[in-house]
This record gives C-alpha cells, sequence and structure tokens, in this order.
C-alpha cells in the first residue's frame, strides 16, 4: 500500500487501514475472485520511501472475505433479465448467463411485460426475480468482473421451489 | 493460474489455495457482513454510503440465500457436516443447498463420493436428515 505524506501522524495506521479497504474491496481477480470484505488486519510491514518521491511503501498483510465462482460448481442466483436467447442471473456481485440451449426442452420462451420461460403445463415458470439453482460451466475475467455461463438442464437444477409457499 | 483449464468444483479440482482455505457458508458471510455494516454504521454516517457495489450486492445475496438465520444453528450446521471428512468446499456447497435426497446430494457435489473416502449412502443420509432437523428447530 504506497501512501502519501500528508497521511503520516497519528492516524498513520488508520489511514493506511482505511485506504487499504477503499482500494482492494470491490475489486476483483482471475485467482482470488472478488475481494467483497476486508475481514482483519495481521500485520503492517516496516513502510519503504520511494526514491524520487516522499510516498512511502508499506507491506499489509490482511484478512478478507473473497467470492470466487468455479467451473462445476453449482449455485443459487437471482433472474434478472430474460430474453429469447436466454437468461441474465446474479450471484452477488457475479453475472450469469444461462443460454436457451441449456434449459430444459420442455421450457418455451414467453414474450411480453414480463418475459419468462414457462413448461408447457404452466406449472414452471422462471422470469426476473425467479430464484433458480444453475451450474456453472465457464468462468470470464475481465478487469472489473467475474462473468460466467450456466446450465439449468442437469438434474436437481432449475427454479428453487421455497417449501413454505408451495 | 495453472491449472486454470483443469478447473472443476465437480471433482473438487479448485487449485491449492482455495483446497486449503477456510470456505464460508452464505449464513456466516451473512453475520459477518451484517456485523460489518453495522460497525460502518457507528463510525460515521459517510462510511455506510461509501461501501462498494461488490459489499451491498454480496450482503443482498446472501441474506436472500441463506439457510439459516440463526447464530447458533449456523454454528450447529458447521458442526454436524465437520463429523464427515469433507472438504471445506463441499462442507460449504452442502450447507448452502440443503439437499433434501441422497441422491440430490450426490448430484450437488459429486466429489463426495468420488475423492475415494468412500462415504456411504447411509452416512450422508444421517447428515442430511440431522441438518433438516437443525431447520426444523430454528
Amino acid at each position: 500500500m504506497q501512501l502519501h505524506p500528508r497521511y503520516f501522524g497519528r492516524n498513520l495506521r488508520d489511514n493506511l487501514v482505511s485506504k487499504l479497504m477503499k482500494d482492494v474491496e470491490g475489486t476483483c481477480s482471475g485467482r482470488h475472485g472478488f475481494v467483497v470484505a476486508v475481514t482483519g488486519i495481521e500485520n503492517i510491514g516496516k513502510g519503504l520511501i520511494r526514491d524520487g518521491t516522499g510516498f512511502v511503501t508499506f507491506p499489509v498483510k490482511y484478512q478478507c472475505v473473497v467470492f470466487r465462482p468455479f467451473k462445476g460448481e453449482i449455485l443459487e442466483a437471482v433472474v434478472t433479465m430474460v430474453n429469447k436467447m436466454g437468461f441474465f442471473a446474479e450471484a452477488g456481485p457475479v453475472q450469469i448467463f444461462v443460454s436457451n440451449h441449456l434449459i430444459p426442452d420442455d421450457m418455451e420462451f414467453q414474450s411480453g411485460d414480463m418475459p419468462n420461460y414457462t413448461t408447457s403445463d404452466g406449472s414452471v415458470k422462471i422470469q426476473k426475480d425467479s430464484e433458480v439453482r444453475l451450474k456453472i460451466i465457464g468462468t470470464r475475467v475481465d478487469a472489473t468482473e467475474i462473468f460466467c455461463i450456466g446450465t439449468i438442464k442437469d438434474d436437481f437444477l432449475g427454479v428453487i421451489n421455497d417449501p413454505t409457499t408451495v | 493460474m495453472s491449472g486454470e483449464e483443469e478447473e472443476n468444483a465437480a471433482e473438487l479440482k479448485i487449485g491449492d489455495e482455495f483446497l486449503k482455505a477456510k470456505c464460508l457458508m452464505n449464513c456466516e458471510v451473512s453475520l459477518i457482513l451484517e456485523h460489518k455494516y453495522e460497525q460502518l454504521q457507528q463510525s460515521s454516517d459517510d462510511a455506510v454510503n461509501q461501501v462498494s457495489q461488490v459489499f451491498e450486492k454480496s450482503l443482498q445475496y446472501v441474506k436472500r440465500f441463506s439457510r439459516y438465520k440463526n447464530p447458533d444453528a449456523v454454528r450447529q450446521v458447521r458442526e454436524i457436516l465437520a463429523r464427515y471428512q469433507l472438504a471445506e468446499f463441499e462442507l460449504c456447497v452442502l450447507g448452502n443447498l440443503c439437499p433434501e435426497t441422497v441422491e440430490e446430494a450426490i448430484a450437488m457435489v459429486p466429489s463426495i463420493k468420488t475423492r475415494g473416502r468412500a462415504q456411504d449412502d447411509e452416512a450422508i443420509e444421517k447428515m442430511l436428515n440431522d441438518l433438516s432437523l437443525i431447520k426444523k428447530f430454528e
């Protein structure tokens, strides 16, 4: 962590910690996924003054909660958009797309005010805000987010039926 | 990022770092993030507006998909699952999805059957029964 001299003084440690949180929370990498929250500082090492500038670099060891989706993992998500290509869902900060090829054949797209996928007997419907269980079959990481492809075509996947509402 | 091509959660191929790391279930993350959010609220009004979108979305997600709300229940779930020689990752997927049958559990976490620890069906069934008892009495 690099710190400008204006932050030196009594509150150096606090400034370092809050800068760490601001810089690191919310970022994502291919290796660790999204950093959701810093939960603790383990150690702050001695600062090293950079040649030519007044900045000081501190090595900081910290603990944090990360969210990292894996290929082959099964998890639950909320549907955010439905169209004839398939539907988009979100699991926390991660976006997942399920193509219509990976939606069971007995579900058909219905356009309208609330586009959805419905089974022929109307018993199961997937629309915005539905909760679905899906399997991740691919992940792609770019600078600011992780994007996944999923399927609901396997056993035990699809809309989650909450027993309390059935 | 070695082994990225072979990554496969179904076979528990998730990389050394994550195999050794502590895995958290949604309900545990919910307790952690809520606690942090309360701390931020107490420290200054401004801090609450500065939480990243990632934090907000994650908090909403884990709150919505936590099967167990009560901290004691959450602790019991972890204790029960810990008795069964599961990897952290497997433990959390089971705690998050709460499969009702042995068949479902194996479909959700295929690695419990394939990694040579030979979890027999009876053991898996007992584990699922114990989990559903906690939910009933939460």
